[in-house]
């Protein structure tokens, strides 16, 4: 459901050019005139409504970052997770970033999402871009390439026999190359540049500029949006990706964050040690179940981190590609 | 399982190996050794074994050269592990030159722990200088192993020149698709007295040799192991803490003592799922067992079977049993002393000590003597000949299978030997100090560039020689002489069977009901309809099948 | 595959829209020869070639590959040597109760998730809608997204760490003296488990399109309800529900085309902690049968068998989103 966005009016009703519904003049504050106020009773129900909703969020990332810093005997004076902070400390988070299992795991996470978010988000411009003018040689059978592959998936055995036949088994590749594409996002991007105004580029042209040009000079710095939003998709999509290191990665050594977190986290393996550091996880000051949340704040801070830098902008990027039409 | 100083091999003898068979017991649920045999079958069988790929001959094996370097202070008895209380001051020499001729090979394992680096690693590259060829490692996590090993197998181009299989993680079609296509018939290399020329190799005994062999040929380099692998465990100084001297002789007494030590107050509780254990008391078969009239029956139809399930089912019941017992894993509640009781691996014992000294001096734990769940005398059923084997990738080359051979043939050197001390300790100044009782000290390198990895290819005969807990080796020899006196073969013992492929699947379902029964939510009558279940679905086939062999041999 | 989930919902409209929009502009490019437009249209070419290369070889090369579901195929003697057997292996597929059981969870999953999982994000939406603060009302918003970012290793775990027999509520019954969760475990309610996994994870995403279509609803009809004398709940009866409901109907028929696809990964990893009897989906079936198992002929023709029917519900549902798409939301301008 990767569809529309936030307060939605404004960006769709310009882009699309429908009709802007009537501006309704406000009092007290953004209630319109003919509104009843709400009551005591109603406010009070949405309120609480509203609290409950995002607390059914917020209050088990709270709990997990507080337990991840507290102490091994605040730890064991809660019985398990923490909801009241007691004494606070970052060892657990000192254990990770001294290496071992965990450390390495990010490192691979991060190098994986970075080039593949890169690799994706290059190519599905250039397509989308390839594909934004109608009337180009063959640009309906290309068009249809795309499609097809939103409706017919390959198939898991297939995929995995082909992909192993590459010669990509244990190979970082095989976490990129074979999702690096969606038909989606390329028309959704596609669907953007179409709107971008065609005088602007018809002369770029006339002037002599190639159209790698045109894509890089002018359409990208006007599309920031939309391609934030696809980046965003792409590299929460391989940050999150689990199964297919499941299928193709064998050595432990290669493992991303999302199979460390489920190896020792969900299946409550114990975490091995890292190596260098004299503190010990299983027995030492450090409470594993820290550790733990320490490794799933890992997982959850790039998410957190790049979230709000694109979060505005599913707006403009996301409802115009899917809405339209 | 993680590095901490004391916890490197003092002897290369098995610690990781042992923490999976701890995995074994605690996590039955998972493994479910016996129903993964093998599978398959269909094909022609070849003149010199039958239907189920059993050799009827044995022309194929090596002959047996045992080696003695050391002896042992506490001898095998009917199969357990010899311990030594000392390490010898001269070690031997087994191979005088590298063998190898440089070439470099890929291997696969298996690990139960932080996988160390594999490129730049003074370690390997001592062990390679040792070889005088290169092994590069790709280490998968133990406890998915069973999955890399079928992804893997599934992708012959991509298969290292040498992998690691654990007997319970073999895949379906193993002995029918996979051995034949994949991995080298090394049967004409090592047959009979060809095998004297890896004089390392000729000390593994025949019975792990045999184990090795599908379709009356050997494919498999054993990792031979002791025949007793599960024991239940109390922790000592808990209970010594609660002034409590364990008297343990029946099935009632263990209940009576969990349910004493249960504290939910404090976070303490007797219990852990005791089914290994309940298996262990009652004495369950394995697979199959004879019957009073000769016919076979199956684990799950047997007397022993159903006891098992209501004993277990009455630890439950009880109310000993952590309340965590199905999302935490179970050595972690050992450790912290949320559980005082538990079926666990023998290796866990030193692994946990390893573990557990360093923060912990005054850590003990101890295993119940054998004991029947009637009082009685105890049944221990043999463990197989090894648990581990590994292939060699196939191929044309003839030098590289040798030139693998030689390597094996290091690797397999035994206790007393130069070759099992590097592979055990790693350098010297490198990877451990000699300390004032001329003990081996790991250094800080070690715990990041040690992890025990070359055994799970091939490996000697087991010893144990963990001399650095005081006491240790006395009473986990003595313990195991006293076991392997109660250890029985079960029938079928030690052969590859290559089980039809259409029963692969039918004992699934008890591995739910063993947790579901246990736990209440399930009673006692409904193993009888999963009984018949089982029977109509292929079990009495099955039976037909073992018992066809049973005749033939 | 982790982003197929994402997509497939929206894709009708997207695809609506692009071939309709490639259909207008179509003047006289028939007449300039064929080397011309190459020669114009190089670049824009060149530059659709690399995704269209990995989309060939990694989406369309395994799609030919499903011929091994006609084969007793073996990796070890390859796409080319193993032997047809006709259509034997769909045969073991429909006779076989562990995949009749597989269809089963699926289909469960999906007619529980369809009920109980379904409104919420309605709900929500109206909820919001009714916010009147932007601030406010953007910073639910962000709130809300949020999960749908997260990875099903991480929702699941956040799901243990909550309710599991050792997780925040477990703790605090255990210490009131009562009996812990087991929710976690249970398989027989294990459906209303993954519902709320589904909920928590995806639903806040899920409002974004009802939003959407609550904002093109003219306030001046609210405003003549409202003069008429219609309270809160008339307006929103007459007025904001039929807004919505095209968009209802097509989600509706959206969720109907993907009813074969459960989340994977969601139930893959908790498969252990259930047990297969509830928790097999025809996806995680097929995986195990094939990968694990080694039956790969079997498990392709499995995997196929829920391909061509999805497929089949994709194009049927496309159809009728489009004949709904005419009518509905989006074409008031």
């Amino acid at each position: 459901m990767s569809t529309a966005t936030s307060d939605v009016t404004k960006p769709l009703d310009t882009i699309v050019g429908g009709p802007v519904p009537v501006k309704r003049r406000r009092r007290s504050k953004h209630r319109p005139a003919w509104e009843e106020p709400a009551g005591p009773v109603g406010l009070a129900v949405k309120g609480i409504a509203l609290t409950v909703v995002a607390g059914v969020v917020l209050i088990p990332l709270y709990s997990i970052v507080l337990t991840s810093m507290s102490s091994k005997a605040t730890i064991s004076a809660a019985g398990g997770m923490v909801f009241v902070p007691g004494e606070i400390t970052f060892d657990a988070y000192v254990q990770l970033v001294n290496g071992g299992v965990v450390g390495r795991a990010a490192l691979v996470s991060i190098g994986i999402t970075v080039v593949g978010t890169i690799i994706s988000t290059i190519v599905s411009a250039m397509a989308a871009y390839g594909l934004s003018r109608p009337g180009t040689l063959w640009h309906r059978p290309i068009l249809f390439v795309f499609l097809v592959t939103m409706f017919f998936g390959a198939g898991l055995i297939p995929t995995y026999l082909w992909v192993s036949n590459l010669g990509l088994i244990n190979s970082y590749w095989a976490l990129i190359l074979p999702g690096a594409v969606s038909a989606f996002n390329v028309l959704i991007m596609r669907n953007f540049f179409m709107g971008i105004d065609g005088g602007i580029l018809e002369a770029a042209r006339i002037d002599g500029a190639s159209d790698a040009r045109i894509l890089w000079q002018i359409v990208m710095p006007i599309s920031k949006a939309v391609t934030a939003v696809i980046a965003l998709f792409y590299g929460v999509g391989y940050w999150n990706a689990f199964f297919n290191a499941v299928l193709y990665i064998r050595d432990t050594e290669k493992w991303p964050l999302q199979m460390v977190l489920r190896a020792y986290v969900l299946q409550g393996q114990p975490i091995p040690g890292s190596g260098g550091t004299s503190v010990d996880v299983a027995t030492g000051d450090i409470a594993s179940l820290s550790v733990k949340m320490a490794v799933m704040v890992l997982a959850l801070v790039p998410v957190l981190v790049v979230y709000p830098f694109v979060q505005r902008h599913f707006t403009k990027g996301i409802i115009f590609g899917a809405i339209k039409g | 399982m993680k590095t901490s100083p004391d916890r490197q091999p003092l002897t290369q003898a098995p610690i990781h190996r042992r923490s999976f068979l701890g995995m074994l017991a605690a996590g039955a649920a998972v493994i479910g050794v016996p129903s993964l045999l093998s599978a398959c079958g269909g094909t022609a069988s070849t003149g010199s074994s039958n239907a189920g790929g059993v050799a009827l001959t044995s022309d194929h094996l090596p002959t047996y050269v045992p080696i003695t370097y050391v002896e042992p202070d506490y001898p095998s008895v009917n199969g357990s592990v010899p311990g030594f209380e000392t390490i010898p001051t001269e070690l031997v020499q087994s191979i005088k030159a590298p063998p190898g001729k440089g070439s470099s090979f890929t291997a696969m394992t298996p690990l139960w722990g932080t996988p160390p680096p594999t490129s730049g690693n003074a370690y390997y590259a001592a062990v390679d200088e040792m070889l005088g060829s290169t092994l590069k490692f790709q280490i998968a996590d133990g406890n998915e192993y069973g999955t890399v090993l079928a992804t893997a197998l599934a992708a012959p181009k991509d298969l290292p020149d040498w992998v690691s299989v654990p007997t319970w993680n073999i895949p379906p079609r193993f002995a029918t698709e996979v051995v034949p296509n994949v991995f080298q018939d090394i049967t004409q290399y090592v047959s009979g007295d060809k095998i004297k020329k890896w004089p390392n190799l000729a000390n593994i005994p025949t019975a792990a040799w045999k184990y090795s062999s599908f379709d009356g040929k050997v494919y498999g380099l054993p990792f031979p192991t002791g025949v007793i692998n599960d024991a239940i465990f109390y922790r000592d100084d808990v209970l010594t803490g609660l002034g409590i001297t364990p008297d343990v002789t029946n099935g009632q007494d263990l209940i009576d003592l969990m349910v004493e030590v249960t504290d939910p107050a404090t976070k303490r509780y007797g219990a852990h799922d005791m089914w290994t254990a309940a298996t262990i008391i009652h004495g369950v078969v394995p697979k199959w067992k004879v019957g009073d009239d000769g016919q076979l029956l199956h684990r799950v139809e047997t007397e022993e079977y159903r006891a098992a399930l209501e004993w277990n089912a009455a630890v439950f019941a009880s109310g000993a049993v952590h309340p965590d017992v199905d999302n935490t894993w179970a050595k972690q509640l050992f450790w912290d002393g949320e559980v005082v009781i538990l079926n666990d691996g023998i290796g866990s014992w030193h692994e946990n000590l390893a573990q557990m000294l360093s923060t912990n001096p005054t850590w003990s734990q101890k295993p119940f003597a054998p004991f029947g769940a009637d009082g009685g005398e105890p049944t221990y059923f043999k463990g197989n000949p090894c648990n581990i084997f590994s292939f060699l990738k196939k191929t044309d080359d003839e030098d590289r299978i040798l030139e693998l051979l030689d390597l094996a043939n290091v690797i397999a050197a035994p206790f007393g030997t130069v070759e099992f001390d590097l592979i055990a300790n790693g350098v010297e100044g490198v990877h451990y100090e000699r300390g004032a009782d001329g003990l081996p000290v790991p250094t800080d390198l070690a715990k990041t560039e040690l992890q025990p990895t070359y055994m799970f290819l091939v490996d000697g005969p087991e010893t144990n020689a963990r001399v650095q807990y005081p006491g240790f080796v006395k009473a986990s020899s003595e313990f195991s002489q006293l076991a392997a006196g109660y250890a029985e073969e079960p029938v079928f013992w030690g052969l590859q069977i290559s089980e039809p492929d259409q029963y692969a699947s039918i004992g699934q379902p008890f591995e739910d009901l063993e947790k579901d029964i246990s736990r209440g939510r399930k009673s006692i009558t409904d193993l009888d309809a999963a009984v018949a279940t089982w029977k109509s679905a292929g079990g009495d086939e099955l039976r037909g099948f073992y018992q066809h062999l049973l005749d033939e041999s | 595959m982790s982003t197929t989930t994402e997509a497939k919902a929206p894709e009708p409209a997207g695809v609506a829209a692009s071939t309709s929009s490639t259909r207008k502009p179509r003047p006289a490019v028939r007449k300039i020869k064929l080397s011309t437009r190459l020669k114009r249209d190089r670049s824009m070419l060149l530059m659709t070639l690399p995704a269209v290369l990995l989309l060939v070889v990694f989406a369309y090369i395994p799609m030919m590959g499903n011929v091994i579901a006609w084969q007793k195929f073996s990796p070890y003697t390859g796409f080319f040597f193993s032997p047809w057997v006709g259509w034997e292996n769909f045969v073991r597929v429909f006779s076989n109760p562990q995949f009749l059981n597989a269809v089963e969870n699926t289909l469960f999953i999906t007619l529980f998730q369809i009920v109980f999982y379904f409104p919420v994000p309605i709900v929500l939406a109206l909820l919001l809608n009714s916010v009147l603060s932007p601030r406010l009302k953007t910073s639910i918003q962000a709130i809300v997204y949020l999960p749908h970012f997260f990875s099903w290793v991480l929702v699941i775990t956040i799901f243990q760490q909550m309710f599991g027999g050792a997780g925040l509520i477990s703790q605090a019954l255990r210490a009131a003296g009562r009996e812990p969760l087991t929710i976690m475990s249970n398989p027989d309610t294990f459906l209303v488990l993954v519902t709320s996994q589904a909920i928590w994870k995806d639903a806040g995403w899920g409002i974004i399109i009802f939003l959407a279509a609550l904002s093109t609803v003219d306030p001046s009809q609210y405003e003549a309800a409202a003069v008429d004398g219609a309270g809160k709940w008339r307006r929103m009866w007459h007025i904001t529900l039929p807004a919505l409901r095209p968009v209802i109907i097509l989600l509706l028929i959206l969720r109907l085309g993907d009813a074969l696809t459960v989340g994977f990964e969601q139930l893959y990893l908790q498969r252990d902690a259930v047990g297969a009897a509830r928790s097999e989906v025809i996806d995680t079936y097929v995986y195990f049968q094939g990968v694990q198992y080694g039956d790969w002929g079997f498990a392709a023709a499995a995997g196929l068998m829920k391909g061509v029917v999805s497929l089949a519900l994709v194009l049927g549902a496309n159809k009728l989103a489009h004949v709904f798409g005419e009518a509905g939301v989006y074409k008031k301008s």
